[in-house]
Formats: structure tokens, sequence, C-alpha cells
């Protein structure tokens, strides 16, 4: 599948220039750091809860973004992961009272088990069929969730989900700490989305991505890394939906329906679509936004969410993060020109470096 | 072991704490000193800006302003809550939202207790975060029983009404001679224990059930489903949806000629007033509150119409009850310590303006009168939201179901 408004990030990072290569590994780190330390701070600047939320959401965007931004796909099913791993999840540590950990990775089993299915008869669609489809599985997955009133509690959802971690009462009481013992599960997801998107496999998928025709010329089986991205994406889905689950301690039916889909989807794009990170950042600007607005008074929240997302779409088409990316870049060619100009004396280099970068 | 260790410590401490209260309550005491923290805060947490902002919301806010400024007056100098503030939240009917705003409600600012909170997933959420911050929660504006069944616990009282009480006035409707039924709802947790509900009552009360019609939810078109319950004769439709589905139903059940007469399962005032009384006409239904019924209700409804532009549902009566009794609990406790608050309201026998014949009962449902209401026809509402004829008082210990066995606080 061709878009022409999909950036291509990833292909630049094949350039084998040795001073880029360096450059772009000290930005790493130094964006890498930040991140870190973001992510340490954060409960102690914004409540712990809704920085636990914010997490949960920010992998969730990643998992999306996995299918969106590097294979192609916009899938506006996603809930189903999401929410199908929380209902388990949920359940799990209801009734087995297994530490939260195991009964999360349940959960995300779960989220994968249902992706096979789901993945294999709506990958060989693309495009708006793709997302009806998926969409179409995802409510499938809404009525079992609310016509099942034994397991799942209906409209009412699952109450009581507790929070067990091997005995250790601060994890289990305080939000605080828990959000740390959360942190270290997410970071694993987000580690390994990073893994996936960096790996031959995902350079496959980008190829899948900007020609699938080619793709498959060259002996690729389009179809079957597709589906393996989608399933992956699934368990990353689902791993961030039963963090949310233990974080709350409840799962309402909420998670499971067609709205989620679509807030993630919108998190991502504001974030940046095809970034990976840039989840991390629309997930924050909406969770803060919805906290903020709740409490400020003001009666729409969504009217400045839609806002948000109309002002992005029209002058960041590359998201918050895509845009700051691009920002920068401009900035250090900037700079490399005016440095090879500085010593060269001569504009006519200038040209050069523009087009090698 | 841990928790052995805790008690200790805080037997320990709550001892020191008292030798150390007694040392310094001298002469000089004030009655500030007996709030936890300086100031009593009421939180009320509930739908700003969704589907249930009409009936409840903003509004809420202000009775329970009402309620403050009431118990100010009441006892002036000599009142224990000498700083109130109210605080409130947007749940945007999301559970996870609720939950968040109800911690943050707790933790950060302070609040000793929780109104409102609608719909059910929210309002049994925030049950469980009352219970884990041992801080109060009175909900009003949820139907779901399993706030004082299952999910019940010493800080969560339900306030105002639930599916049992809105099926128990199915027992008026009987007895003015609608003996069958035929039930459409919608096929969900609410509708299904209204339908239940709702069958118990009419079979109570000697009448019969004779069809019961699932709906999908949410639905548009119930043409289909009007006519399979017309199909069975009834000589009463009861219709369990709520919000847009109601107003959906009733249009197109207004339209198709039905002859039988039709109770809806749960209405606000603020139904008929959006979609207007002739919609409505000689429909039925339990309100637990009504603004015209008495001198006492007419008088509280129009002070809230000079400072809302509108007449209160019961919603908004419940809330302002619940803060007055709250403030009532804390001032014969004289602390707002969450347990002595408790301890004041556990099997009290309340009046107030909405609680006629109010009672908690073991398992923190707060029973009270409730009534049959018919809608008025066009002719005979004399003025705007004078909508309902109250066509049967249901004493308080009729009005609502048994105690919940599977309450175990």
């Amino acid at each position: 599948m061709t878009n022409p408004t999909l950036p291509t990030a990833v292909p630049s990072d094949l350039s084998l220039d040795p001073v880029a290569a360096r450059g772009r590994l000290v930005r790493r780190l130094v964006l890498l750091g930040i991140g870190v330390l973001a992510a340490l701070v954060l409960p102690l600047v914004i409540y712990p809860p809704v920085a636990s939320d914010i997490l949960a959401w920010a992998l969730f965007a990643l998992s999306v973004d996995l299918l969106l931004g590097f294979t192609g796909l916009l899938s506006f099913g996603h809930a189903a992961f999401w929410g199908g791993s929380a209902y388990v999840t949920g359940i799990i540590a209801i009734r087995l009272g297994v530490p939260f950990p195991v009964a999360i990775l349940g959960g995300m089993i779960f989220a994968m088990a249902i992706a096979v299915p789901i993945g294999y008869l709506s990958v060989r669609r693309s495009g708006i069929y793709f997302a009806m489809v998926t969409l179409a599985f995802a409510q499938m997955i809404y009525f079992v969730a609310n016509q099942w009133l034994d397991v799942t509690g209906g409209e009412n959802g699952l109450q009581g989900v507790p929070v067990s971690f091997f005995g250790i009462s601060a994890v289990e009481t305080d939000s605080f700490t828990f959000y740390y013992a959360a942190l270290v599960l997410i970071v694993i997801g987000m580690v390994a989305g990073w893994r996936i998107v960096h790996s031959p496999f995902g350079r496959v998928l980008t190829a899948i991505r900007d020609n699938s025709a080619r793709a498959r010329a060259l002996g690729y089986d389009v179809e079957r890394y597709k589906l393996i991205a989608f399933v992956l994406s699934a368990g990353l889905a689902g791993l961030a939906g039963g963090v949310f689950t233990i974080s709350h301690g409840f799962v309402s039916l909420q998670e499971v329906d067609w709205p989620t889909s679509g807030k993630v989807v919108l998190m991502t794009v504001i974030g940046g679509i095809g970034t990976l990170w840039g989840g991390a950042i629309g997930a924050a600007v909406i969770v803060l936004l919805e906290d903020q607005l709740s409490s400020s008074g003001f009666e729409g929240t969504g009217i400045i969410t839609g806002a948000i997302f109309i002002i992005v779409v029209l002058l960041f088409r590359r998201g918050i993060w895509g845009t700051a990316q691009n920002g920068f870049d401009r900035i250090r060619r900037a700079l490399a020109v005016r440095a090879q100009r500085k010593r060269n004396g001569d504009s006519a280099v200038a040209t050069r470096i523009d087009d090698g970068s | 072991m841990a928790h052995t260790r805790r008690k200790v410590v805080g037997a320990v401490a709550l001892l020191s704490s008292a030798m150390l209260l007694a040392a310094c309550a001298g002469p000089a005491a004030t009655s500030t000193s007996k709030l936890t923290d300086g100031k009593v805060v009421i939180g009320v947490l509930n739908d700003q800006s969704g589907v249930y902002k009409d009936l409840s919301g903003p509004n809420s806010v202000i009775a329970v302003q009402m309620a403050v400024d009431d118990y100010k007056a009441k006892y002036g100098d000599k009142a224990v809550a000498t700083n109130i503030q109210i605080v409130k939240a947007d749940t945007q009917n999301k559970p996870d939202v609720g939950n968040v705003k109800a911690e943050a409600m707790y933790d950060r600012q302070q609040a000793d207790v929780i109104l409102d909170v609608p719909a059910s997933s929210v309002a049994l959420a925030v049950a469980k975060v009352a219970a884990a911050k041992k801080k109060l929660y009175m909900n009003v504006t949820a139907a779901t029983t399993d706030l004082s069944g299952p999910t019940c616990n010493k800080y969560t009282f339900h306030w105002a009404y639930d599916t049992q009480m809105l099926a128990k006035g199915a027992n008026g409707v009987v007895a003015a001679g609608g003996k069958t039924w035929a039930i459409v709802y919608p096929d969900y947790a609410f509708g299904q224990n209204m339908s239940k509900s709702f069958t118990a009552a009419v079979e109570a009360a000697g009448g019969k059930v004779v069809a019961s019609i699932p709906t999908p939810f949410p639905n548009d078109n119930f043409a289909t489903f009007i006519t399979k319950a017309q199909a069975s004769n009834p000589d009463v439709i009861g219709i369990m949806a709520a919000g847009g589905d109601l107003i959906n139903f009733v249009k197109q059940y207004n339209t198709s000629g039905a002859k039988a007469q039709l109770a809806v399962g749960l209405m606000f005032i603020t139904d008929i007033h959006s979609l207007g009384v002739d919609q409505f006409t000689g429909t039925t239904f339990t309100d637990a509150w009504y603004w015209n019924y008495d001198k006492k209700n007419r008088d509280w409804a129009d002070r809230f119409l000079t400072l809302t532009d509108t007449r209160p549902s019961f919603a908004h009566a419940a809330n302002y009850s619940a803060a007055t009794q709250y403030l009532e609990a804390v001032q014969r406790a004289g602390t707002d310590n969450a347990d002595a608050v408790v301890k004041e309201l556990e099997g009290k026998k309340l009046e107030d303006l909405f609680l006629r014949g109010g009672e908690v009962r073991a398992d923190h449902s707060v029973i009270h009168d409730s009534y049959t209401a018919q809608v008025k026809t066009a002719a005979q509402v004399t003025e705007d939201w004078d909508f309902e004829k109250i066509i049967a008082t249901n004493p308080a210990k009729d009005a609502f179901g048994p105690v919940n066995p599977e309450c175990k606080l």
C-alpha cells in the first residue's frame, strides 16, 4: 500500500555516513535520557493514577503506531485487544489472586490469541476496508462483554480487581509506588516495540507499507508479515490494557467500546504517525487534557480534543513528535551547512550536503 | 502479621494523640479543632457535560450549596463544620475518569464526602475508592442495587432510588387496573435488571406479565418491538429504556396508534420537559420526589428556581438531602471523622425535604416514601414543569426491596 502522507523516517536511518551516524547516536541517547527522566519524575509532577494512565495509553498508542506507522494498516478495532486483555487480566486477578504481572501476561496472551483469527481475516484487506473489518470484530467482542453478565458484569463492569504484587504492600496500596512497578512493564513493552521496528522483520514491514506489490515481488509473504505484525501489536495493546485494569481496579464496558479505538488512533495521530514515541506524547496530551478539563468546570471536553485534532491534522501533518523532529533536523542541517560554508567558503557545497543527509 | 503491627501502631498513635488532645483541650479550644483538617469538603462528582447533565449535573452543585447555606443558617455559631467547601468534577460518565477523580477528590482536595455519581459502572467504581480511602460516599443518581449489594461497604450510602424502588411503583399501576403487562427492555445489565424487578413487582401486586421483549441497545427503530408487545394485547406496556432510547421509543409508540397504557421504568422530570407532556400523556412511572407535591417541596423548588431558572428533579433534591444529612451527622458527631459520621447515620430515621419516612437500612440503602406518578395532559398543566399527578404514595417500607442479603458489612 502506498501512502504519500506517511513519513519515511526509517529509510533515512539506513544512511551509512559515519559522521551522521554518530550524531544520530548522540541525539538518540539525549532523547532517551530525557524520556527516561520524564518517565521517572512524572508521578511527582502529576497525580500518580493519572501518570499510570498515561503509561498505559502510551504503550497502547505505540501498538497502534506499529501497525499504522510501520505497516500501513489503520486498525479501528484495537479496543478489542486492550479491552479483551483488560477483562481477562481482571478475571485472572480476581479469581486466582496471582501477582498482577502474571494476570497481565494472561491478558496479553488472550489478546494475541484473538488477534490471530481477527488478523487472519482482516489483513487481506487494506485501507478503509481493513479499518471497517477490525471495527466489526471489535464490536463483536463488545457485545460478548455486554451480554456475558456472569463473567464480565455487563454494563456494571468488573469491579474489585485486586492489586497483588508478591506481598509488597507499598505497590499494592500506594498508587505512587505502583506507577514504578507499572513503568517496568510498560518499558518492556516499548522496548519490544522498538526492537520489532528496528529488526529485519520491521524493515520488511516498512517495505510492505511503502510498496506491498514490490515486497511481494521480492518474495516476501505480505499477508503473513502483516498478520504477525497485527498479532504483535495486539500483544502490546493487551499489555497496556492489563496495566490499565490493575491501575484502576476495575474493567468497564468502555474498554472494549469503539470510542476507545478512536481515542488511541487520535493519540497516535496527535503524537505523530510512524514516530513510535509520538504516541506517548499524544497519550500524555489527551489524558492530561481529560483530567484537567473534567475539574475545570468547562463543559466541552470533546470540543477541545476535537479542536486539537483538527489543528494537528491541518498544521502538523506529522504530529507533535514528527514536527519537532522535522524542526530539529532542519536546524541541524542549517548548522551543518553554515559550518561547511565557513570551512570551504563555497556555497555550492551546501546543496550536496542537503541531498546527502 | 503486618496487619497486627499496623493495628498496634495505630492504637499507639491514637492513644498518644488523644493524650495530646486532652492536654491541649483547655477552655481555649474552639470547635474548629474537632475537624480532621480544619474544614469540611463536600465533593460533587457527576456528569457536568453529557446525557445526565440536566437531571443532575451543575444544578446539583447548587442544591448542595443550598444545603450548606441552610446548615450555616440553622446552627450559626454552634456549627461544628465552620469551614465548608464544595468541590466538583466531571466524570464524563467514564468509569476510569470517575475513578481517578474520586481518588483525587479524597486525596488531593481532602474531600470528606462524595455525592451524586450517575451511571452504574462509574458509581460502583467510586464505591471501591471510598472503601479503600475510608471516606464517605453518598450515591444519589445511580440505579444499580449492587451499591447496597455485592459492592456495599461501610462508607457507601445509596441515597435516592434503585431499580427495585422503580419497579415497586408498578403496584400503583396494577391497583389502578393495569393487570396485564408487556415489558420491553434494552438487553444489557440495567434493562435486564429492571425487567426482572418489574416482573416480580407486577406479579406480587396481582398482575401478570404476558410478554417480555428484549431490544438491542442502543437502538433507533422500535417498530417491530412495539408491534410484538401489542400482539399480546396487554393493559400496560412497560418500557425500561432510558435516555435517548426512551425518547425514540416514546415517539414511535405515539405514532404507532397503540392503545395500551405506557409505563416508563426510569424517567426524570427533565425527560418530560425536553420531549413535552404531549408525548407522555397518561404515562405512569415511579418518582422518588416531586417538586410540586406539597408546600415544603414547592417552597424549596421556588428557591431553586431563582438560583437556576429551572425546577428541580428528584436528583437535585436528593443531593440537597444527602448534603444536609451529612452535615447534620457531622453536627451530632461533633467531628468530621468518617467513622464517627457513619455511626451517626447508620440505622437512623431521617426526615427532610427529600426523605419522607426515611431510614438508613443495614445495607446502607436509604429508604423513603416513593410516588407513583402519571403525566398530566397538556390541558391539566397549569404552569411550566407542572407535569405530574401523584396517583399513589408508597410508604418507605413498601417502596423498596428487601434488605440485600448479598451485602456483608
